[in-house]
C-alpha cells in the first residue's frame, strides 16, 4: 500500500509548485485574454477578436521570430555537433576542461553577454571591420540587423544544443562503430549509420531546447537589432509595458504558446518519439 | 519489475488537481488587473499627521538626484528615507503599478516621479491625492513663475514639477557637423547613423515641426502624416534603432552620430566626450517636466509632504541642479550657482532665456482615442 503511495508524494511538491506559478497564472491570462476596453475600464466580455487583431496586426513578427529562431537552431546544431562529437569521442583528458568551457558562460548573466555583444559588433570594431572587409557586411555595420540578432540567439543558446548532444553521443557504445568498422564501412559510412541515428535523441532534444526558448527570446532583438528586427516577444513586452493593453499581450501570448506547440508537436511526429525519449520509449 | 500503475489512478490525481486549482482560484478571488472597483470620482485629499516622522519610500529615475540631498533631508527631519531608481519609463512605470493603484495601493512608494502626461492619466483614473497645501510653504513660495499654473493642475493642487527639460538633438560635432535641425535627421548622408527616441510625444511632435506643423493644433492626421514620416526613415534605413537613454551608448561608441536626446544627458554626456553637443532644433524643442506626485494609499504623507518642500529650498535645489543639469523649477538657484560655478549659471541649458526657448513645444494633449490610435500606430513602426 504505501509503496503505491510513494510516487505520489514524490511528485507531490512539483505539482503544487507548478500549479501555483503555472497553472493559476495561466487560467488568469487566459481570461485576461478576453478582456476588453483600456486601463481603468477593462471588463471581461469574451473579447474574442484580441486574438484576430493579434494574429492581423503582429504576423510579420510572428513569422520573424520563427524564421529567426529555426535559424539559430540550425546554426546551433551546426555549430554544436562537431564539438560535442569531439567532446565525447576525442577529447581525452581534455574533456571535463572542455566540458567547463561549454557551461563556463553561464557564470555571467545573460544580459551582460548579449550587452557585450553590443559592443563587439560596433561599427568601429575590428570584428565588424573584418566582416565589411570580406563582404558580409555590404552595410558597413552588424550591429542593429538581423544577423547580429540571429548571431546573439545562436550563441546564447549553444550550450542547451552542446549538453544534450553530447550526453547522447556519449552514451554510445563504441564497440558499435567498431562494429561497423570490422564490416567494412567507411568512415561516413559508420557516421551515417552508426553514430548519426544513435545520437538522434540529443538532436531532437537540444533542437527543442534552443528553439522554443529562442522564438519567444526579446533581450537579442531588444539590444542586437534595430529598426525591424523586433521579435514578437519585443511586441508584447511593448503591449504589456508601453501601450498597457493587457488583453492583447495576454492573446499574442497564447498565439505565440499555441504555434509553438503545434510546431513542435509535428516536429517531434516527424522526428518519432523514439528519437526524443531514446531506448526507454520502445 | 514494474511499479508503474497508470489509469485511474493518474485520472483522479488528475481531477484532484483540478479541485485544487479550483478551490485556489475561488479563493484568489475575481481580483486580477484593471476592471473590478474604480476609486476615480472626487481626490483623496492627504491627511497630515503632526511632525514628520518614521519613514518614506521614493520613486525616482536614475542619475536624477546629487548624493547629498537624501542624507540632508534625512538629518533635518529624523525621517528614514528609501530611495528607489526604478523608473525607466513612464509607460513601464504605469504599467507596472497600475494594477496596484487600481486596489488603493502604492506599492509602499509615497512619492512617484513622472512625466506630466502619466499623472494626467493618473489623476484621472484616481490613482492620486492632492496636497495639503499648509505643510508646502517653500513649494508655494519659490516654485518658478512659468510653471505655476500648467492648464492640467492650474494651481498645482496634486502636481510639484520635480525637474524640467528639453528634447532636441544630440549631435557628434566632428562627425555630423551640419545637423541643425530635426530635418536634418532625414538627410541620407548620415544613413543608419541616427536614433529616435521611443517617446511618441516627444518624437512624433518633432517631426511635426520638421513638416512645419504646430504640435499643439495637431490633428489626428498630422500625427499620422509623421508616424508616416517616420516610418518610411525606418524602413529606408536611415534611423539605426528607436531608444531611451540608452542612445547614450550609440553616441559614444559612434554608432550614431545624431539623435533626438533630452538637453540634461547631453551634459553629462560633454564630460566623457567633448565632440558630443546637444542643439537647439532650428525647428524649436519640445518642452516637459517631471513633477512628484502622491499617489493613493501612500504610506506617510506627512513626510512626503516634507520632502516635496525640502527640495523647494533654493539651497537644497542647487545642489541637485548642479548635479543633474536640467531646468530647474526652483527660483533662486541661479544666483546661489552663480556664486559655486559661474559657468554653470551661464548655460542655456539649465537656465534658458525665453528667447531660445521661443520655438519650443509642450507636450501636446493626447487623449482618449486619438491617444490609443497614435499610439498603436507609433508602436507599429518600433516594432517594424
Amino acid at each position: 500500500m504505501s509503496r503505491r503511495i510513494v510516487p505520489y508524494f514524490l511528485l507531490g511538491p512539483g505539482t503544487v509548485w507548478l500549479l501555483i506559478f503555472f497553472v493559476v497564472p495561466l487560467f488568469y491570462m487566459a481570461e485576461l485574454s478576453l478582456w476588453s476596453g483600456t486601463v481603468g475600464s477593462f471588463e471581461f466580455s469574451w473579447h474574442w477578436a484580441n486574438y484576430s487583431e493579434a494574429l492581423e496586426l503582429y504576423d510579420s513578427q510572428f513569422v520573424r521570430s520563427f524564421v529567426y529562431a529555426g535559424t539559430a537552431t540550425v546554426l546551433s546544431l551546426l555549430l554544436a555537433y562537431p564539438l560535442a562529437y569531439t567532446i565525447a569521442f576525442k577529447a581525452g583528458r581534455w574533456r571535463n576542461l572542455l566540458l567547463f568551457a561549454v557551461i563556463a558562460p553561464f557564470f555571467t548573466t545573460y544580459l551582460i553577454r548579449t550587452i557585450a555583444w553590443e559592443t563587439i559588433l560596433s561599427d568601429e570594431s575590428p570584428v565588424t571591420e573584418f566582416l565589411h572587409a570580406i563582404g558580409l557586411a555590404p552595410s558597413g555595420h552588424v550591429l542593429a540587423t538581423s544577423g547580429a540578432v540571429i548571431a546573439g540567439l545562436t550563441y546564447n543558446y549553444l550550450p542547451f544544443m552542446i549538453l544534450p548532444l553530447y550526453a547522447s553521443l556519449d552514451r554510445i557504445d563504441v564497440r558499435l562503430i567498431e562494429a561497423a568498422k570490422d564490416l567494412y564501412s567507411s568512415a561516413t559510412q559508420s557516421f551515417l549509420r552508426v553514430t548519426l541515428p544513435l545520437s538522434a535523441p540529443g538532436i531532437v532534444a537540444g533542437t527543442l531546447l534552443t528553439f522554443i526558448p529562442a522564438v519567444g527570446d526579446y533581450v537579442n532583438a531588444q539590444f542586437l537589432g534595430g529598426v525591424g528586427n523586433r521579435m514578437i516577444g519585443n511586441v508584447i513586452q511593448s503591449l504589456y509595458l508601453s501601450q498597457s493593453d493587457y488583453p492583447s499581450a495576454a492573446a499574442l501570448s497564447f498565439v505565440l504558446m499555441a504555434l509553438i506547440m503545434i510546431v513542435v508537436v509535428i516536429y517531434i511526429r516527424f522526428a518519432g518519439s523514439e528519437a526524443l525519449m531514446g531506448e526507454e520509449a520502445r | 519489475m514494474r511499479i508503474r500503475k497508470p489509469g485511474r489512478t493518474a485520472a483522479r490525481l488528475a481531477i484532484a488537481l483540478l479541485v485544487l486549482a479550483a478551490v485556489l482560484l475561488t479563493a484568489c478571488g475575481g481580483g486580477g488587473i484593471g476592471g473590478g472597483s474604480s476609486s476615480g470620482g472626487e481626490a483623496e485629499k492627504v491627511r497630515l499627521e503632526g511632525k514628520p516622522s518614521g519613514s518614506l519610500t521614493i520613486s525616482n529615475w536614475p542619475l536624477y538626484i546629487d548624493k547629498g540631498t537624501v542624507p540632508a533631508f534625512e538629518k533635518a527631519t529624523g525621517v528614514s528615507v528609501k530611495y528607489i531608481e526604478d523608473i525607466n519609463s513612464n509607460e513601464e512605470f504605469f504599467s507596472k503599478m497600475q494594477p496596484l493603484l487600481q486596489e488603493g495601493e502604492s506599492g509602499g512608494r509615497s512619492i512617484f516621479v513622472l512625466a506630466d502626461y502619466e499623472v494626467v492619466k493618473m489623476h484621472n483614473l484616481g490613482y492620486l491625492q492632492e496636497f495639503d497645501k499648509s505643510a508646502l510653504p517653500e513649494f508655494e513660495k519659490h516654485l518658478t513663475a512659468s510653471l505655476k499654473s500648467p492648464p492640467f493642475d492650474p494651481n498645482r493642487d496634486w502636481t510639484a514639477p520635480w525637474q524640467s527639460g528639453m528634447t532636441g538633438i544630440i549631435v557628434n560635432k566632428e562627425l555630423a557637423p551640419e545637423v541643425r535641425s530635426i530635418c536634418d535627421l532625414f538627410d541620407p548622408k548620415y544613413k543608419g547613423k541616427v536614433d529616435f527616441l521611443n517617446e511618441v510625444r516627444e518624437t512624433v511632435p518633432l517631426v511635426m515641426k520638421c513638416e512645419g506643423v504646430d504640435p499643439s493644433k495637431a490633428t489626428e492626421a498630422d500625427w499620422m502624416k509623421a508616424i508616416e514620416k517616420i516610418k518610411g526613415a525606418a524602413e529606408s534605413g536611415q534611423i539605426r534603432r528607436f531608444t531611451g537613454n540608452d542612445y547614450a551608448r550609440d553616441l559614444t561608441s559612434g554608432d550614431a552620430v545624431a539623435v533626438i536626446g533630452w538637453s540634461g544627458d547631453a551634459v553629462q554626456l560633454q564630460a566623457d566626450n567633448p565632440n558630443l553637443e546637444w542643439r537647439m532644433p532650428t525647428e524649436g524643442c519640445m518642452l516637459w517636466s517631471e513633477d512628484m506626485v502622491i499617489p493613493v494609499g501612500a504610506p506617510n504623507p506627512t513626510a512626503a509632504e516634507a520632502w516635496i518642500d525640502f527640495v523647494y529650498e533654493p539651497e537644497v535645489q542647487a545642489n541637485i541642479a548642479e548635479y543633474v543639469n536640467y531646468v530647474t523649477p526652483v527660483e533662486g538657484v541661479k544666483p546661489i550657482l552663480a556664486k559655486r560655478d559661474p559657468e554653470l549659471a551661464e548655460n542655456q541649458l539649465i537656465f534658458p532665456s525665453a528667447s531660445f526657448t521661443k520655438n519650443c513645444s509642450s507636450t501636446p494633449p493626447l487623449e482618449g482615442e486619438e491617444e490609443q490610435k497614435v499610439i498603436k500606430a507609433f508602436d507599429a513602426v518600433l516594432n517594424g
